[in-house]
């Protein structure tokens, strides 16, 4: 590792001051991705400001009829919360699919939402990388590209977005809040906080420099009976989604009143799959709807040289959860 | 004389040292305490092929705490191979920094000693390597027309292979793969190294000390005996420690040059380029029966590859030799020389990705006779080992099938793909069997008893390895055995080169030789105490008795043991069958393997416990040669992608399935006296098929290029006729 300052923040306002002061410096949570890039070299900040200890450690009701849940509890708290597992079940049944009991103990929900690609030209540092190092190359797009994404990628990029945590999120339509270093703070839709990578792959989301996390807001839960998380990876845990759907139905006299659809391991962030929404909203769940929202949403999908499996993964995944969160009640 | 005591041969006993294992006061490697030591650390080439143009250490040199850099430049001259591309054997020499040369990536190329081991990690990234690079050969397609035959043992035929073909009604000719896979044992690999008037102490995580005595010696042209290796305890090896790898080489190097003990770990990273692996193999099978389901050929071809510089090949094809009874044979295998490291043994080389060729291809075969692919094993079973002309020492094949059959529920398989379906879930029944060579050699083992306060105590010592596998514990159920006093009473002291010598743990012939090496010990003990007290060899007296009776508070021996003429006149194996059920959803290319039973005939079992915890990891081993174990080669650069244990997909808990071990009671006194045959390698073998022949049961996919991924399932097309 290379040689960095460290400061455990008391406050949000220290923390904030900290990160303003300090050129290269990053904010340090539960440390499962960060440390391990800095080991990796892949990370090389100068100072790490410890925001873990904040207090941004509850789960509230919001008076928006939804909850708000804090940045620096623990991804297993949160998902083994009791508002959380009877109201956004989806979320939980995502959350806990992620990583292992152990990272999951450590890792914090406003990291979950910052965490990198797993990309393995991103963390051999003699490849090249244009999220790694700006102007090197893609060296995926003409090597193997078999995890990578189908959709929104740029010549530049074609690295997907790790999480699961956060395709749920997508499919819940949630908010992030964030702290400016002027102490107020923003809220942000959060199809609007991860980005696309298009020119400037070495950025993942939104956040302007020094911004911090501090909440995540779920709007009133809808999907606390039809909902389901299938993801399909290589092993039974400890393995990233080569594709993953998170899937919320809210159905009123056999019609889908309400849908929340999302995919991970298929793009730079997690993609929410607005046109097959569309489809099936006012619509009967039945399998056929099903199909036809999965081919809706397939329809753009232009796979890489290795990863045209994805496609019909995808589409096959798209289905099941759709008709594992309908027959979950029915 | 011997009265059996519960703790002897046959009982489930715990570990012995299981508490000091549990407990961390178990000592591997790099945790001993040494005084004044330093810590090395290895900068890795980041081409596949080339030269180094220049290395500038200056930065790395004046970092704080920073002793020494070595490179090519200032690097001892070492004795180097003596021949282009030598053999990587057990005792190969281990040289490095002796040029420019880049065979691979991740190559050593730098070494940097510190006071701390940040310190030396931190200047290892300041080092700047340039490179004259040229294009690597990574791939085994640009290059078939290199292919050679590595040596006089690569090709084997028996009667007429074309006429075999000829005279068969059904044939099978397909080909399979599997993929290079890294043995990354939980202990990394790990020395302290100290050396001192030419001679060398080192605390390494080795499988076999006194083999890798002699590579060290003939590395650094010392005499044998100036080399001691302690290896009390190893996380584990799967073969990646059965040889000297050239950390040590650098350890042993730097403490030559600064005077002082080195520590050097080999990160997990470093592990994937420097500590061996198991090659990528294409294996083209040929079969040919009789519509009565007698084999008429078998033909075996491999195809792989090994270093630029340094040859390895697992003979995948052994095991066509030996298994069934076809009378035309053909056995080849080709290597292709590429820039990438030499591949090395990883636990049943061969066997695990030969039996996965065969077994598959057999139960193809099978289904085109449209016959249970048990009876096709068995109407084809041998007792003559057709490959060596030599009649089997004992081989219970027929009723492992029979037996596992049996506990399984075989009878409930439906033989058309698709047939048993539960919601979702396509579900497949698989079998397979496996075979493994059950070595025997040569060794000895010092056995020292003392009397204490009334007691008999005995101590063991040898040069063994405990590799996780229970070494420990079996040679206390054998001295316990032998001397007729409880474990308790007994110590084991193995791992350290100055003890007797044996073969150490590898090759599947640990279990078998140490325990006879202890039984011989023993044995003359109560021989020579006998013979001391004027007493005839057959009496009966106790350990306890005889001390007394020569009025002695403590005796030591050595003893030997060694095959016998009659071992070397028969084909030594362990036999096995494996059966599989696995769940394969219909849709998404998700599977799970439900249950698994494998029956062994693995002579005696010293201690059941251990024995079903060795078959567990085997079983374990072999289902994520399925599963997802794969290192890819990154085609433009010739790097390892897969790079931590993060990415490189062994399986979890999840993933496995309930597991019934069987182990049929088996007397095979040509083996060794005691007739124990080594089970570390059986366990793996022949697992990959029975689960790749389940997934085919289950859905008609014939998934014949290992890893089975989700991705290759989805797609894989149903095969034609089902």
């Amino acid at each position: 590792m290379r040689p960095f300052t460290y400061i455990n923040a008391e406050s949000k306002q220290q923390a904030l001051q900290a990160a303003a002061s300090k050129k290269n410096g990053k904010y340090l949570g539960g440390g499962t991705n960060l440390i391990d890039l800095m080991k990796e070299d892949v990370e090389r900040p100068e100072h790490l400001i410890e925001i873990a200890d904040l207090d941004y450690k509850s789960i509230k009701k919001n008076n928006k009829g939804g909850l708000s849940v804090g940045a620096m509890l623990s991804n297993s708290e949160t998902a083994n919360h009791a508002l959380v597992r009877q109201n956004y079940p989806l979320l939980s049944m995502a959350m806990l699919s992620a990583a292992t009991a152990q990272i999951r103990n450590m890792a914090t929900n406003g990291g979950n939402l910052l965490q990198r690609t797993r990309c393995p030209y991103f963390y051999e540092t003699s490849m090249p990388c244009n999220k790694r190092q700006p102007g090197s190359g893609c060296g995926a797009k003409k090597g193997i590209n078999t995890l990578h994404a189908i959709f929104g990628y740029s010549d530049k990029c074609v690295a997907v977005h790790p999480s699961d945590m956060c395709v749920a999120l997508a499919a819940l339509n949630a908010e992030v809040e964030v702290a400016k270093p002027d102490g107020n703070t923003r809220t942000i839709a959060f199809e609007d906080f991860h980005r696309l990578p298009g020119n400037q792959p070495e950025k993942d989301n939104t956040l302007l420099d020094g911004e911090l996390i501090t909440t995540i807001h779920l709007p009133e839960s809808v999907y606390a009976k039809h909902y389901y998380y299938l993801k399909i990876r290589e092993r039974s845990s400890y393995a990233f989604a080569l594709v993953s759907v998170a899937a919320g139905l809210q159905i009123e006299n056999d019609t889908i009143s309400s849908v929340g659809l999302a995919m991970g391991g298929v793009a730079h962030k997690p993609w929410k799959l607005t046109k097959a929404e569309e489809f099936l909203k006012g619509k009967q769940p039945t399998e056929a709807n099903f199909e036809k929202a999965a081919k809706i949403a397939m329809a753009d999908a232009k796979p890489l040289s290795e990863n045209e499996y994805k496609v019909l993964m995808g589409e096959k995944a798209i289905v099941r959860a759709l008709n594992q969160a309908y027959n979950r009640e029915a | 004389m011997k009265t059996v005591k519960a703790s002897g041969i046959g009982q489930a006993i715990n570990r012995i040292e299981g508490r000091l294992k549990v407990t961390g006061m178990a000592k591997y490697a790099s945790e001993f305490p040494v005084e004044n030591v330093v810590y090395a650390q290895g900068v890795t080439s980041t081409i596949a092929k080339g030269k180094i143009k220049s290395i500038d250490t200056t930065e790395a040199k004046n970092q704080k705490g920073v002793i020494e850099v070595i490179t090519h430049k200032n690097a001892e001259k070492l004795s180097g191979f003596d021949e282009e591309r030598p053999a990587f054997t057990l005792t190969t020499k281990a040289p490095v920094f002796q040029d420019t040369q880049i065979h691979y990536f991740g190559q050593y190329v730098a070494c940097v000693v510190a006071e701390t081991f940040e310190q030396a990690q931190y200047a290892c990234k300041l080092i700047k390597v340039e490179y004259e690079e040229a294009t690597p050969e990574i791939s085994l397609d640009n290059h078939r027309n290199k292919a050679y035959t590595p040596d006089e043992q690569a090709d084997y035929s028996r009667g007429n292979m074309d006429a075999g073909m000829n005279e068969a009604d059904i044939t099978v000719e397909e080909t399979y793969t599997t993929a290079i896979e890294h043995q990354q044992p939980m202990e990394l690999h790990a020395a302290i190294v100290s050396w001192e008037n030419d001679k060398v102490k080192m605390y390494a995580s080795q499988q076999i000390l006194d083999q890798a005595k002699t590579s060290i010696s003939d590395t650094f042209s010392i005499p044998k005996d100036n080399v001691q290796i302690i290896a009390s305890y190893l996380g584990g090896g799967f073969g990646s420690k059965l040889r000297i790898h050239r950390h040590i080489t650098m350890a042993t190097m730097a403490s030559k040059m600064i005077g002082r003990p080195v520590q050097i770990t080999v990160t997990r990273q470093q592990m994937f380029t420097n500590t061996g692996m198991r090659q990528f193999n294409e294996q083209k099978m040929r079969l040919g029966a009789k519509k009565d389901g007698t084999l008429t050929a078998l033909a075996h071809h491999t195809l792989s590859h090994t270093a630029t510089n340094l040859q390895y090949y697992e003979a995948c094809g052994n095991v066509s030799k030996m298994l069934y009874n076809t009378p035309n044979n053909e056995v080849t295998h080709r290597l292709i020389p590429l820039n990438i490291q030499c591949p090395n043994s990883m636990r049943a080389p061969g066997e695990a990705t030969g039996s996965f060729a065969l077994e598959s291809a057999m139960d193809e075969m099978a289904w085109k006779l449209k016959m249970d692919p048990i009876e096709f094993r068995i109407k084809n079973d041998t007792q003559v080992d057709l490959g060596a002309d030599k009649p089997f020492s004992s081989r219970l094949l027929k009723e492992c099938l029979r037996i596992g059959a049996d506990k399984f529920g075989w009878e409930k398989r439906k033989m058309q793909p698709g047939a048993n379906q539960n919601g979702n879930w396509l579900i497949g029944y698989g079998v397979s069997a496996a075979s493994r060579r059950a070595p025997y050699r040569k060794t000895s083992a010092k056995v020292i008893v003392e009397l204490k306060g009334g007691k008999v105590f005995a101590t063991v010592q040898m040069d063994a390895t405990d590799i996780g596998t229970g070494t420990y514990t079996i040679l206390a159920q054998t001295a316990s055995e032998y001397l007729g006093i409880p474990v308790e009473n007994i110590t084991v002291e193995i791992g350290d080169s100055t003890f007797p010598v044996t073969p150490g743990s590898g090759g599947s012939w640990g279990a078998a030789s140490y325990s006879n090496g202890v039984r011989v010990a023993c044995q003359n003990l109560f021989k020579e105490l006998n013979q001391k007290a004027g007493n005839s060899n057959s009496a009966e007296a106790s350990i306890d008795a005889l001390l007394k009776a020569n009025k002695l508070d403590k005796y030591e021996v050595v003893g030997t043991a060694e095959p016998s003429e009659e071992f070397k006149k028969h084909s030594v194996f362990s036999f096995g069958a494996n059966f599989t059920e696995v769940w394969v959803d219909k849709d998404t290319g998700i599977y799970r393997i439900h249950r698994m039973v494998n029956v062994g005939s693995a002579g005696k079992i010293i201690n059941p416990k251990t024995s079903y915890s060795q078959i567990i990891g085997g079983l374990t081993m072999g289902a994520g040669m399925v599963i997802a174990e794969q290192t890819q080669v990154e085609p433009n650069y010739g790097n390892f992608i897969t790079r931590s244990l993060a990415d490189y997909h062994v399986p979890v808990n999840l993933d496995m399935a309930n597991i019934d071990v069987v182990f049929l009671p088996e007397e095979d006194k040509i083996a060794n006296e005691m007739g124990v045959k080594g089970i570390g390698e059986l366990g793996i073998t022949s697992v990959a098929a029975s689960i790749t022949n389940a997934i085919f049961n289950a859905t008609g996919k014939r998934m014949r290029h290992l890893p089975v991924t989700p991705e290759k399932l989805i797609t894989a097309e149903v095969e034609p006729g089902v």
